[in-house]
């Protein structure tokens, strides 16, 4: 069995946040509220230590005075608490949607648009593997009946009832497997948690 | 196993002591089951083949773990290590830079000079005087940087660096997230990929076949532990479905 007290403390906050499956109790409360204090504290001692001094105040302290630009920036946002000069938070908002949107539209059309229609296009390269040229056949017909399934224009009748159909099941499909994946994960946690208390604390394995 | 397969052959095809390896670690304690093993397995690998890494981080929550995670696979090889070669060292075959605010600005300016954007590594020596850094002054210096993730990061190494300057990206992913990132193997932008603790286990396994290390990993003894839940889970599920097919033709005979 471990003596480290912080081991001993992380194994009763965990067996307090587990107590929660029998019913709520004044030990999860506990358990809860401790996480919530310690992580904002993190946060704010994080940010000042590693954002905002390195960043902002360190370089000021130097006279470096073009970033009184950024910090004239930022404090606008604080504007919003002041209704006569609350239309100041405009400028910075401005200024990250100008920039955001310069910096990320032509990258996404190249990495999310292009690419993946790039993808899903079958060409003869993607026959010269018969099991890739078979999946590439698969996601081409997956993807095209995914989205008559969401063409909502016209009434799925026809040739499109099928297809909408088919598109379903595609979906359904994704819907599984990202259950399964969930599933997984979530279970992965609690062996994680077991691995502790049976590892690090009562050194029962490995 | 394929796409976890995809990221050990390509780690395995950069030549030793040429450019590194850049782990970003923006993993979480709530999600270190899945990942932790992850960046164990990866660094065990590249430091059995003398690829140097570059660690660095995004997640604030993330440092921590990261130096973790050096200093156990470190400490393991140096106790092992028979002679000086054999052992090692911080700045020479591995740097840790620590974390950076601005994620999508930091990740384009580092492919101009990774200097200007960490002026001085996690433990505050200036990375400019790191041997390993002398040599790596941009993504140009990068094989592949692989992403071990809990949030959107990998998809956002995709856009920015990947899209700009051609970086080779990896990925290291909770459960949850594999299935929305499968089409970027499908379509070559992602190298390879770890999904959740069962692709730390793969990594774990293929390194151990590869002889680069005898033991393995926390994920494969969790795997053991996964397959019995997930027999359970299939075993419920049948069990459900079979008492619903008898309730509703109970249901039509009344």
């Amino acid at each position: 069995m471990n003596h480290d007290p912080w081991i001993w403390i992380g194994a009763f906050l965990t067996l307090m946040i587990f107590s929660f499956l029998y019913k709520d109790n004044p030990f999860y409360k506990f358990a809860e509220h401790l996480f919530v204090g310690v992580a904002n504290g993190y946060y704010i001692v994080f940010y000042w230590q590693n954002a905002l001094m390195p960043n902002l105040f360190e370089p000021l302290g130097a006279g470096n005075l073009v970033y009184l630009v950024p910090l004239l920036l930022g404090l606008m946002y604080f504007a919003r608490f002041i209704p006569k000069i609350g239309w100041l938070v405009r400028i910075p908002i401005g200024f990250m949607i100008g920039w955001g949107a310069g910096i990320s539209i032509p990258a996404y059309f190249q990495a999310f648009v292009l690419k993946q229609l790039q993808g899903t296009i079958i060409t003869p390269q993607s026959f010269e593997n018969t099991i890739d040229g078979v999946w590439a056949v698969i996601i081409l017909i997956g993807v095209i009946c995914t989205l008559v399934y969401f063409y909502f224009s016209k009434e799925h009748k026809g040739i499109l009832k099928p297809v909408s159909r088919l598109g379903i099941m595609f979906i359904m499909i994704g819907f599984g497997a990202s259950f399964g994946y969930t599933v997984m994960a979530r279970v992965s946690l609690l062996i994680g948690r077991i691995q502790f208390l049976l590892g690090p604390w009562l050194g029962l394995i490995d | 196993m394929p796409q976890t397969q995809r990221l050990f052959d390509f780690v395995e095809s950069i030549p030793p002591d040429d450019k590194v390896v850049m782990i970003s670690f923006d993993y979480t304690p709530q999600t270190m089951p899945e990942c932790h093993p992850m960046a164990i397995a990866l660094l065990k690998h590249c430091f059995a083949r003398n690829i140097p890494v570059l660690g660095l981080s995004f997640d604030p929550q993330a440092p921590g773990l990261a130096v973790e995670a050096f200093e156990t696979v470190v400490n393991e090889l140096n106790r092992k290590a028979s002679n000086y070669d054999d052992s090692l060292f911080y700045g020479k075959d591995y740097v840790y830079l620590g974390w950076k605010s601005g994620f999508t600005a930091a990740v384009l300016d580092m492919g101009e000079s990774i200097a200007g954007v960490f002026p001085r590594d996690y433990f505050g020596h200036p990375v400019d005087s790191l041997p390993l850094m002398q040599k790596t002054k941009n993504y140009k210096d990068v094989a592949i940087a692989i992403v071990l993730s809990a949030s959107a990061y990998p998809e956002y190494w995709v856009l920015y660096p990947q899209s700009r300057y051609g970086v080779k990206i990896g990925a290291g992913l909770t459960a949850v997230m594999a299935p929305k990132y499968y089409p970027f193997l499908q379509t070559g932008q992602f190298s390879g990929m770890m999904s959740g603790m069962k692709g730390a286990a793969e990594y774990e396994h293929l390194i151990v076949e590869k002889g680069y290390t005898k033991k393995l990993g926390r994920a494969e003894t969790g795997m053991n532990s996964q397959s019995i839940v997930h027999l359970l889970i299939i075993t419920i599920i049948i069990l459900g479905n079979i008492g619903f097919f008898f309730s509703r033709r109970d249901r039509k005979q009344s």
